[in-house]
């Protein structure tokens, strides 16, 4: 289970994040919807420490840190039970497909080569790259390397895959194959928080739907009650508005 | 008095037992430089409390200064700054125990190391921050994140500015001659001034300085090649 519990997080005097209280489920799958700026991308930062939150409690698994309080120990344990799926794919560019995704696996499990070679290969398969091991992320299309991307998150068998908009950088013909996969790992079970402007993937996906403005949980609820039945204005607002936009059939 | 051109072909070959010590303390000073370049490179990224500042002012300082300065204070700076603590801590070395050509190593890798760290630092600040960010969300450690991930990306982006640093010492490894150091320049010194023959000498220094930056540029050039494949859309074999 993922819980964090008044998460605030300022950046001077703005204060991006004002108390945001979530639980996770295991297995579930987390939409978070809202529009440019509402602090989406700050919260997902939060979760695995890339941005220190300045108040609030994280709960994953059977490790709570206090946000305040935190140590560098506790994020380097808070970070291994995360992995994290960057909008810009982020792979390590000095990497092949196949390195890529074992390199946590070696510095960080410190997992026998052979072995972290293996997986590593046997993820790249799944995500469809099985054919693309030694390939730089420079010749890989962006839709590739997101899933490569994707594999690297798997790898480390984390509780909860942070995914940060994970299409939004696509050609819109590679967002399917990118989406697929996802929708493939969320029907394994697999924990996520996903920001994502793709409404009928997280309507088919999610099992919970936030949706955030200027540093809250304006609403939340089933992505049923959500996009058929929202209840607050700035939702409907939000939804009307992005609405009309293509759909995927996978 | 007439050029003699059998005498550069002579002076050239009394040349090539200097190489050697010209090439030692290129690669000294260039691999100890580049030591300490990183170093005071993270110092100064990271603005490490106090260390951070140290190591702007070294930069500003070695740069705003001569080499020759560096050495001539290293030869005779280092002496008064050492031996009284060595011989205060009751141990049994001194200054003077130190061979010429070492003051040329100190010296010369302090010089490389402040202008080697402006190289690193630009080499680092080129890495998108997201490669560091997906280090540490992979659960690395920043240490590890830098060694594995930023560093290689940075050094591989700054082997044209790396390779240009060197044979800057290259060239500047000459002024080894003022301690004494019998380098190629101070050996045509010597092939020059047995023979009254300066011209053909220096000349002959000369070819065999600019052949040897050639080499070096070749060299880097193959470097970069194999090393920033990953740039270009490669495939690894
Ligand atoms: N490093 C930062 N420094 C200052 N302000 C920031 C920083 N990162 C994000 N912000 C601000 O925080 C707000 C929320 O940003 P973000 O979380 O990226 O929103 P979203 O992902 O929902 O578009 C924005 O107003 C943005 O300008
Ligand atoms: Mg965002």
């Amino acid at each position: 289970m993922i819980k964090l519990s008044g998460i605030r997080k300022k950046y001077g005097h703005h204060e991006v994040l004002q108390g945001i209280d979530a639980t996770v489920q295991k297995g579930e799958v987390v939409a978070i919807l809202g529009p440019s700026g509402s602090g989406k991308t700050t919260l997902l930062r939060c979760v695995n420490f890339l941005e220190r939150p300045n108040e609030g409690e994280l709960t994953i698994g059977d490790f709570t840190i206090q946000c305040k309080r935190a140590r560098k120990q506790d994020i380097y344990t808070l970070r291994r039970k995360t992995a994290m799926v960057f909008q810009q794919y982020n792979l390590f560019r000095h990497k092949t497909a196949l390195e890529n995704v074992m390199e946590g696996l070696l510095v960080v499990q410190k997992m026998p080569r052979d072995q972290a070679r293996e997986r590593s290969a046997q993820l790249l398969d799944k995500v469809g790259l099985g054919k693309k091991l030694d390939a730089y992320p420079s010749a890989l299309s962006g839709g590739q390397q997101q899933r490569v991307g994707i594999a690297r998150a798997l790898a480390g068998n984390p509780e909860v895959i942070l995914f940060d908009e994970p299409t939004s950088a696509l050609d819109p013909e590679l967002v399917g194959e990118v989406l697929a996969v996802i929708r493939t790992i969320a029907r394994e079970g697999i924990t996520m928080m996903i920001v994502t402007h793709e409404m009928s993937f997280a309507q088919d996906v999610a099992t919970q739907v936030l949706f955030m403005d200027e540093g809250v949980v304006v609403e939340r609820g089933t992505p049923r009650e959500m996009f058929s039945d929202p209840k607050e204005e700035r939702t409907r607002r939000f939804l009307k508005r992005i609405a009309p936009e293509p759909i995927y059939h996978i | 008095m007439n050029l003699d051109p059998g005498f550069i072909w002579t002076a050239l070959r009394s040349l090539l037992q200097a190489v050697p010590t010209t090439l030692a303390i290129t690669a000294v000073s260039s691999l100890c430089g580049l030591l300490l370049g990183t170093v005071t490179a993270l110092l100064r990224i990271y603005r490490v409390p106090l260390l951070g500042q140290a190591s702007s002012a070294y930069v500003t300082f070695i740069r705003g200064t001569p080499m020759l300065t560096h050495l001539l204070l290293i030869y005779f700076g280092l002496p008064l700054l050492i031996d009284g603590p060595l011989a205060g801590a009751g141990l049994p070395v001194r200054s003077a125990m130190i061979p010429m050509i070492g003051f040329a190593y100190i010296a010369f890798s302090i010089t490389a190391g402040a202008y080697l760290s402006e190289v690193v630092r630009a080499g680092i600040q080129a890495v998108d921050r997201g490669q560091m960010e997906a280090g540490l969300a992979v659960g690395m450690t920043t240490g590890q994140a830098l060694r594995r991930i930023v560093l290689p990306q940075a050094m591989a982006a700054s082997v044209p500015n790396l390779s240009n640093s060197v044979i800057g010492m290259l060239h500047a490894s000459s002024l080894a001659f003022t301690v004494s150091v019998v380098d190629i320049n101070a050996q045509a010194q010597i092939v020059a001034s047995t023979n009254w023959r300066y011209f053909e000498a220096y000349l002959a220094a000369a070819i065999l300085y600019w052949g040897m930056t050639l080499a070096l540029e070749r060299l880097a050039a193959l470097v970069e090649r194999r090393i920033s494949l990953y740039n270009r859309g490669g495939v690894s074999s």
